[in-house]
């Protein structure tokens, strides 16, 4: 089934950085991560994501430095910051609490929902 | 939207939508990066090599889109209110060094020569706040060479004052930015590094002494000192935090103790002595330091002063020497009272300290230790002039942006520099692939101690464990219980 864009794009950068919490991984390695993570669901675009990581090295969520990669080229690595791990907590609690609302919608409501 | 069809179309499409220039080949090369990664991948899984291109091309997503997406994170960040700051702090002292000897023929600067400077010394700030900061990481030899080949023309060509090269007085000033430079140059090669960094000073430190500077040679030291410390906290040559900071300790001990040895003599004793007690020798010594203190208890938060009684039927010009130079803090405080001279060390010592936040937090080593070297060396001269301003005549130092026309030049010149380093930081980028390469080449050898409680027999165990490694892999472990 194709994924609808939109669902996508609002959660993105949560989904990023959450990559980046178990280990520091360079851009080709996370997209790839990410497909394999979400079944094959997910194809996040370089494109989109090269801006979102510049974005937040901006606000020092994420650092980056450069290693050579198993491959033996050089490649720009993205690390999770204090800052950002604690801004990853803030987005999927706030992630979960959006998700549970928009289940409980769907199946009919709160009053509804054990129905 | 047309088809690209090879990567380097696609990234000059990129780079078209950047409009900092600066910022182009940073983007455009970790993106050539996954380009090429993808593209192999293509490749791998049986694609033809033209067509493999063509894929990874598409996968990456339109080039307009993403260059303007990037163009609006990559945008020089524009340092107008310390410019602006700077360039204030400039006109007060340039005002105050015409003002305050207006009445006077032979004191103060003149009005040309001071509206000259300030222009020229707007233009070096301006000048270097434009300037890429990583052009001096990039040719940080030459920029060396240059550096104590300048020096060595100008103990050549420059006039002598006082015995003193009067124009390499202020080539030496520069010395400290330019010996973290070298650092930066010694980075990742070892022990080599270490040595090549430490000796490095020698010649800049030659130069300082042949002037001879007093001031520029205890900054090239104090200031190579923390710098090296600096480097060795980031471990840029890969030997160690730990050893590279001994080495640097070492190194100022032995030159200590050289010092104290050679050049620790009655003079040199005589010298320091009176600089803290001007009244053992107030004719000639202690001269300078005894007038700037009698002047000092005459003076009023607000207005201007008066002279003991016994300097009373003299000017405060005539009476304090130097009083239109070195010593125009203390022309400050006695002509116009403490308040505005306060005030003005308020916004110099703001402008300091800001910088010095600001550069603990640049994410480019060589950026962050360009900025470290102007801080500490205009740091160390304002509290060396405070000193000899208040009657501790150690050095002679010139209080920055407000003592001496090329004085100025140069002070606003370093602080262009260090604004250069914040205005081009979100494209700050290390070359750390050469520093993590050496890292892995340098032989490690490391102890380790554990400590555990043995469960069974309710008593402790201490292991140590000897582990050689190369490469960052373990080649050997010897451990004993």
């Amino acid at each position: 089934m194709e994924l609808d864009k939109s669902l996508l794009s609002g959660s993105m950068t949560l989904l990023v950085m959450k990559l980046l919490e178990d280990g520091d991984k360079y851009g080709y390695q996370m997209i790839e991560e990410l497909k394999r993570r979400s079944d094959d669901t997910f194809h996040l675009k370089a494109g989109t994501l090269y801006p979102l990581l510049h974005n937040l090295e901006e606000k020092e969520l994420v650092t980056a430095y450069e290693r050579k990669a198993a491959a033996g080229k050089p490649r720009r690595y993205y690390r999770l910051t204090k800052r950002g791990a604690a801004a990853l907590v803030e987005k999927e609690t706030a992630w979960d609490t959006y998700a549970q609302a928009v289940g409980k919608v769907l199946k009919g409501g709160a009053c509804c929902a054990g129905a | 939207m047309p088809e690209r069809k090879t990567i380097q179309e696609y990234l000059e499409i990129v780079e078209e939508q950047i409009r900092w220039k600066r910022a182009r080949p940073v983007v455009s090369l970790e993106l050539q990066r996954h380009l090429e990664d993808q593209r192999d991948a293509f490749a791998e899984a049986g694609t033809v090599p033209e067509e493999a291109e063509r894929l990874a091309v598409e996968e990456m997503g339109d080039p307009v889109t993403v260059g303007t997406e990037l163009d609006r994170v990559h945008r020089p960040r524009p340092q107008w209110g310390l410019l602006a700051l700077t360039v204030l702090l400039a006109l007060c002292g340039g005002f105050l060094r015409v003002w305050l000897f207006a009445g006077s023929e032979h004191l103060g600067s003149g009005l040309a020569q001071t509206a000259l400077s300030l222009a020229l010394g707007t233009a070096c700030l301006l000048g270097a706040y434009f300037l890429d900061v990583s052009f001096l990481g990039r040719y940080g030899k030459a920029v060396y060479v240059a550096a104590i080949a300048v020096g060595l023309l100008s103990l050549w060509l420059s006039p002598r004052w006082n015995n003193v090269s009067y124009y390499t007085r202020y080539v030496a000033l520069c010395y400290p930015v330019v010996y973290a430079v070298w650092l930066y140059v010694c980075r990742g090669k070892g022990w080599k590094g270490v040595f090549l960094a430490i000796s490095g000073g020698v010649p800049l430190a030659a130069v300082c002494a042949l002037t001879p500077f007093a001031m520029g040679l205890f900054l090239l030291l104090s200031v190579g000192l923390l710098l090296l410390l600096a480097a060795a906290g980031m471990d840029w040559f890969g030997v160690g935090r730990l050893p590279t900071a001994g080495a640097a300790g070492g190194c100022a001990v032995v030159l200590s103790a050289a010092v104290f040895r050679i050049g620790w003599n009655d003079y040199f004793a005589q010298r320091v002595r009176i600089a803290f007690h001007p009244e053992l020798d107030p004719m000639r010594m202690g001269y300078q330091g005894m007038l700037n203190r009698l002047a000092l208890s005459g003076v009023k938060w607000l207005g201007e002063g008066t002279m003991p009684r016994q300097y009373v039927q003299y000017p405060y010009e005539v009476a304090v020497p130097d009083a239109d130079h070195s010593m125009i803090p203390l022309t400050i405080i006695f002509k116009l009272g403490w308040l505005p001279f306060l005030l003005l060390m308020l916004a110099l010592a703001a402008l300091l300290i800001w910088l010095l936040c600001r550069c603990l937090r640049q994410k480019s080593q060589l950026g962050r230790m360009t900025v470290l070297a102007v801080v500490l060396t205009l740091g160390f001269q304002l509290l060396f002039s405070l000193a000899i301003n208040s009657g501790v005549v150690l050095f002679s130092a010139e209080m920055p942006l407000l003592v001496g026309n090329l004085h100025t030049v140069l002070d606003m010149a370093l602080i262009g520099l260090a604004l250069s380093v914040f205005r081009g930081s979100s494209i700050a980028r290390e070359d750390g692939e050469r520093e993590r390469l050496v890292l892995r080449t340098v032989p490690r050898i490391r102890i380790a101690f554990q400590h555990e409680r043995d469960t069974q027999n309710g008593g402790c165990v201490l292991g140590i464990s000897l582990i050689f490694s190369k490469d960052e892999t373990k080649m050997m472990e010897s451990s004993s219980i």
